[in-house]
């Protein structure tokens, strides 16, 4: 099989330019963005895994040590089997703070931009030998293929292509930590391009090459056992070791860590990968062997690239190289657009910046970006560089090996960082910088010179004599990389910073961050103090994003809100320049207020974070934030307004009451200090706080819905053996309670007028009987018709007097009816006219004009008081309503068996608020001190229990303004019944 | 949190075990795909983990 350079030079742009036309599509939206971010886009991204080492590379190993070859998968799929309690709790940490690399995560959890610089540097060492491994199958296809003289110029050129394509869609935004759809899709596409073709490579061996299963079965029985005679099965040791170094890169690795971690993706997503990867995997393990095979039947030979690039041989037809060659092309091309992209992030981040700070920058983001395109084009650049001096006198497992044992010597650092908070900084580095130095004086010296391995076995390990040296590399490097790390960080202090920042990391615990007050007081000082470092164009920017991002106003200014809102500027600072620079520029340009005193823990947060932690709790600590969460709704529910205050005057807890009470909610005012509360809450509760007593008594305080009496209590929260002090306070609406106090002395009072009035009315119908007796006599003692005049004058007087004593006698007597007692005729017209004098009694009435047209003749069943009592309500609240001279109108008219009694009147009308409320008790629309509120309520049980009803329309059917109250009562039937209800939707 | 240990034990009991796997190849008597196979075991034993998973959580 032999091609020209010209087709696959064809062959290969085409399948870039596929790429190029995938990530244009996904970019104007061509394909929707339901398929772009679907799982199984991010399941194939994930497939960047497979390298170009699983195309050819696996052919070689599963040449030379059989199923050996499936450590490369099976270490990778028991890494994602582990998600939940491995990858889950790195991915919360890289979203929670914006860590986009290994680099970064390591950085942030030992506090130490040096620690960054060295994960890098290692990083950059072990990825050298995997980038060249890709351009070096790429030059050794293009070989294969055209038995071209100088494959690596064509390297060079799909080199250039891949950088090119890794510019233009993989850096045009500052921020690594990002879902880049565009990318995301594009390596997908390159996963599934390497699976189908290495799903159909498959497929012909099995049904052409062989006549399918059974066939191959009979051949590995029969003539095929010969051909596996070369092959050695691993040492269980060397496979388990084999397992560990590639579960390791799964998440170590910078391409997976960028795809796994970097691309913002959700723990769901994360969570299905557990399965949906290995399933990947194996579909594209399960043709290797069949491949191996199916070339070993027709007979080819291993060529100078040894039994890696046995596909080619499988038939002489160009379509099957063709396979093979995109295979391998599209497995390089995908890890190295992710790996050049992870690399030039952390060179960036832990080389550059640490080296030259982006102070004063005139525009950040652009000097940025443009610094990020310069280093992806250097590291693949690398890549190619290192494959033409090094790679090309190496077979691809000892290049892939030297990558991937160079990579785990962070393995140690990384466990520890998620489950040890006791290892420090200083150990993390004795050990990584010792594990490297095994790891380069081991592998590096054969690689780059000929020369042997420098392994200096330690007393013990003799035993080791003899086996392949990456086994005894591994080995040394790893356990002295661990004992080092554990030992010195045993032996040596640990930093607060880094004692937090290890919590932050560590599974099982949950941050408790302290609450310090900032310098800066609000969102826009932020900005001012942080423009000094970033510029006022980027910092303006960076803080209206994590304003943003927290829903909070520029003009916020709770201290707690400003501590998140810290906390996410460092976090957005980290995506954009690594954690190290972001937490100098922080701690330096933002820094907390040193005259506060000590500083105590940040509750309302801790207790947010555990919220978010609950379903990863377990066993006694899930019973105990069962409780927690119990107590603390049973404080949330308290039908009592309650408010607690730290020691520093900062509100830890609003309830649900108090919300209801001050209508500010909870979230708005937690955080806040008390002087910041708004009016009249700063005062009263500055008032209590500042109180000798514990207790304030009946408030008066205006709210919104008029005046209320606040009753308040509080407690001190210190304890001798509790850090945690502050005050809680119970504030009571106590104002219902002061009312009917208020009224019940009124009635009081009421009541002795009443009997006083009664008193002084029956002492003066004794002398007007007098009076009237006299006049009487004179009438009849006399002829002349001027004294006869007067005396029927002085008659007609006192009889006047005497209806308005007993009236009021009557209505000083005037109880509740008693049930079940029979009502009596009532005429209406004379309730009305005697309610009309006891109405003018009161001189404020004078000036109303009342109209009395109830029919005399028409009678009720009734109580006479009660309605007597009905009445002076009524024509009270008209007289209140109307202007001086208004009229108001008393008129009855017969409906059926039901008697339609109005009084109307040309008032101001009621108020639509209070319209629904007017039965109720206390509602009233008089100005404070005039109404009780109680004469409606009244009137309305009065009239229901004559069986009666009452509307009220304000205004008036035809008036513009005014009210109408109506009362429907039961009209006086001779046969004694009582008639139905009245219609109900009037 | 209980299936996340049986998914620990699945894992490190899987290590231990996992040579086994090796012995497979060009072996008379023994299938060719039957790592394969074991392997898509495993893949449905995470499947159903992942199930229940969802439901403890839930």
């Amino acid at each position: 099989m032999s091609a020209s350079l010209a087709s696959v030079l064809a062959l290969g742009t085409g399948y870039l330019l596929l790429l190029f036309l995938c990530a244009l599509a996904v970019e104007r939206g061509w394909i929707p963005s339901r398929i772009a971010r679907h799982p199984a886009v991010y399941t194939l991204a994930l497939g960047v895994y497979a390298s170009a080492w699983a195309i050819y590379g696996s052919l070689e190993l599963a040449s030379n040590a059989g199923f050996g070859y499936l450590a490369y998968y099976l270490g990778v799929a028991g890494a994602f089997l582990l998600a939940p309690v491995l990858l889950v709790p790195i991915q919360r940490l890289s979203r929670t703070y914006q860590l986009s690399s290994l680099a970064d995560l390591f950085a942030f959890r030992f506090r130490s931009r040096w620690v960054g610089t060295l994960v890098t540097l290692v990083s950059l060492l072990a990825v050298i030998p995997l980038l060249a491994l890709q351009v070096q199958t790429m030059g050794d296809a293009i070989f294969l293929v055209t038995g071209a003289a100088s494959p690596s110029l064509l390297a060079l050129v799909f080199c250039g292509l891949i950088a090119l394509f890794t510019i233009l869609f993989g850096a045009r935004h500052t921020r690594l930590h990002a879902r880049h759809d565009t990318l995301l899709v594009t390596i997908a596409l390159a996963s599934a391009v390497k699976l189908g073709a290495m799903l159909a490579l498959g497929a012909f061996a099995l049904f052409v090459v062989f006549d399918g299963p059974a066939d191959l079965q009979a051949w590995l029985d029969g003539p095929g056992r010969a051909a596996q005679a070369g092959v050695e099965h691993l040492d269980p040791a060397q496979w388990r070791t084999l397992l560990l170094l590639f579960f390791a890169a799964a998440f170590l690795m910078p391409h997976m860590f960028h795809i796994t971690f970097a691309e913002t993706l959700s723990r769901r997503t994360l969570l299905q990968a557990a399965w949906t990867l290995p399933l990947f995997l194996l579909l594209m393990a399960l043709p290797v062997p069949l491949i191996l095979w199916g070339a070993q039947r027709v007979g080819a030979e291993a060529t100078g690239g040894g039994a890696a690039y046995l596909a080619f041989a499988l038939s002489e037809s160009w379509w099957v190289g063709a396979l093979a060659f995109i295979a391998g092309l599209a497995a390089a091309s995908g890890t190295m657009i992710i790996i050049s992209l992870a690399l030039s992030g952390m060179i960036l981040n832990h080389l550059v910046l640490v080296a030259h700070p982006p102070v004063d920058q005139p525009d950040l983001y652009r000097w940025l970006r443009w610094l990020r395109r310069a280093l992806i084009g250097a590291v693949i650049l690398g890549g190619w560089l290192f494959y033409r001096t090094v790679g090309v006198h190496h077979d691809l497992t000892t290049l892939g090996l030297a990558a991937f044992i160079g990579m785990a010597q962070c393995l140690p650092g990384m466990l520890a960082l998620l489950y040890w908070p006791g290892a420090n900084r200083k150990g993390m580095v004795s050990g990584l910088v010792a594990g490297t130095l095994i790891w380069l004086a081991g592998l590096w010296p054969p690689l780059l010179t000929g020369l042997p391995a420098l392994v200096l076995l330690p007393p013990g390990l003799e035993g080791l004599t003899g086996e392949p040296v990456w086994y005894i590399v591994t080995l040394v490097s790893l356990a002295t990389n661990i004992l080092i790390l554990i030992l010195v960080s045993l032996a040596t202090r640990t930093s607060p910073g880094e004692r937090a920042a290890a919590e932050a990391c560590s599974v099982d615990a949950v941050i408790r961050p302290k609450r310090l007050p900032l310098e800066a007081t609000n969102g826009e000082e932020f900005k001012h103090y942080l423009a000094r470092a970033l510029g006022e164009d980027v910092a303006s920017r960076e803080v209206d994003r994590a304003l943003a991002a927290l829903h909070l106003s520029p003009l916020e200014s709770r201290p707690y809100a400003l501590r998140r809102l810290r906390d996410r500027i460092q976090a957005n600072l980290s995506g954009l320049m690594g954690p190290s620079v972001a937490q100098d520029i922080v701690d330096r340009y933002l820094p907390y207020r040193q005259d506060g005193g000590d500083a105590t823990e940040d509750i309302h947060f801790v207790e947010s974070r555990l919220e978010a932690y609950r379903t990863r709790l377990t066993g006694l600590a899930r019973e105990l934030d069962g409780l927690r969460r119990y107590h603390r709704r049973t404080l949330t529910r308290l039908p009592v307004g309650l408010c607690a205050f730290g020691d520093d005057g900062e509100l830890l807890m609003w309830n649900d009451a108090l919300s209801t009470l001050t209508g500010i909610p909870g979230e708005s005012v937690i955080g806040a200090r008390r002087d910041s509360l708004p009016a009249p809450w700063d005062e009263l509760l500055g008032r209590i706080l500042a109180e000798p007593h514990s207790h304030l008594y009946k408030q008066p305080v205006e709210l919104e819905g008029g005046l209320r009496y606040l009753t308040l209590h509080k407690a001190e929260l210190e304890d001798d053996d509790d850090e945690r002090g502050g005050k809680v306070i119970l504030i009571e609406d106590h104002s219902e309670m002061k009312w009917l106090e208020d009224e019940l002395v009124h009635a009081a009072r009421l009541a002795s007028i009443g009997q006083l009035a009664a008193g002084v009315a029956h002492e003066i119908g004794n002398p007007i009987t007098g009076i009237s007796s006299l006049a009487q006599n004179l009438r009849y003692d006399t002829d002349d018709p001027q004294l006869l005049e007067t005396a029927g004058q002085i008659q007609q007087l006192t009889d006047r007097v005497s209806r308005i004593v007993s009236s009021l006698v009557g209505f000083a007597h005037g109880g509740r009816h008693v049930a079940g007692q029979a009502f009596a005729p009532v005429s209406m017209a004379t309730v009305t006219d005697e309610a009309l004098h006891l109405i003018h009694l009161a001189r404020s009435g004078e000036d109303v004009d009342y109209h009395n047209l109830c029919p005399p003749d028409l009678v009720v069943q009734g109580d006479a008081q009660r309605l007597l009592q009905v009445m002076i309500n009524l024509l009270g609240n008209a007289r209140d309503a109307s202007e001086p001279g208004g009229r108001v109108v008393v008129d009855a008219t017969p409906e059926g068996e039901w008697l339609l009694v109005t009084v109307t009147d040309e008032g101001h009308g009621i108020d639509e608020r209070v319209r629904d409320h007017l039965f109720e008790p206390f509602t009233t629309t008089k100005p404070p001190g005039e109404g009780t509120g109680l004469g409606l309520p009244l009137v309305y049980s009065i009239i229901a229990e004559h069986r009666g009803q009452i509307d009220i329309d304000s205004p008036p059917p035809g008036q513009p303004c005014g009210t109408r109250i109506s009362l429907w009562l039961p009209l006086n039937r001779q046969d004694g019944e009582s008639p139905d209800e009245p219609d109900s939707d009037r | 949190m209980y299936v996340y240990r049986l998914m620990l034990f699945l894992v490190f009991g899987g290590y231990l075990l996992s040579p086994l796997l090796m012995s497979g190849w060009a072996n008379p008597g023994v299938a060719w795909y039957r790592p394969f196979l074991i392997w898509g075991v495993l893949i449905a034993l995470t499947v159903w983990l992942e199930q229940k998973r969802k439901l403890d959580e839930r």
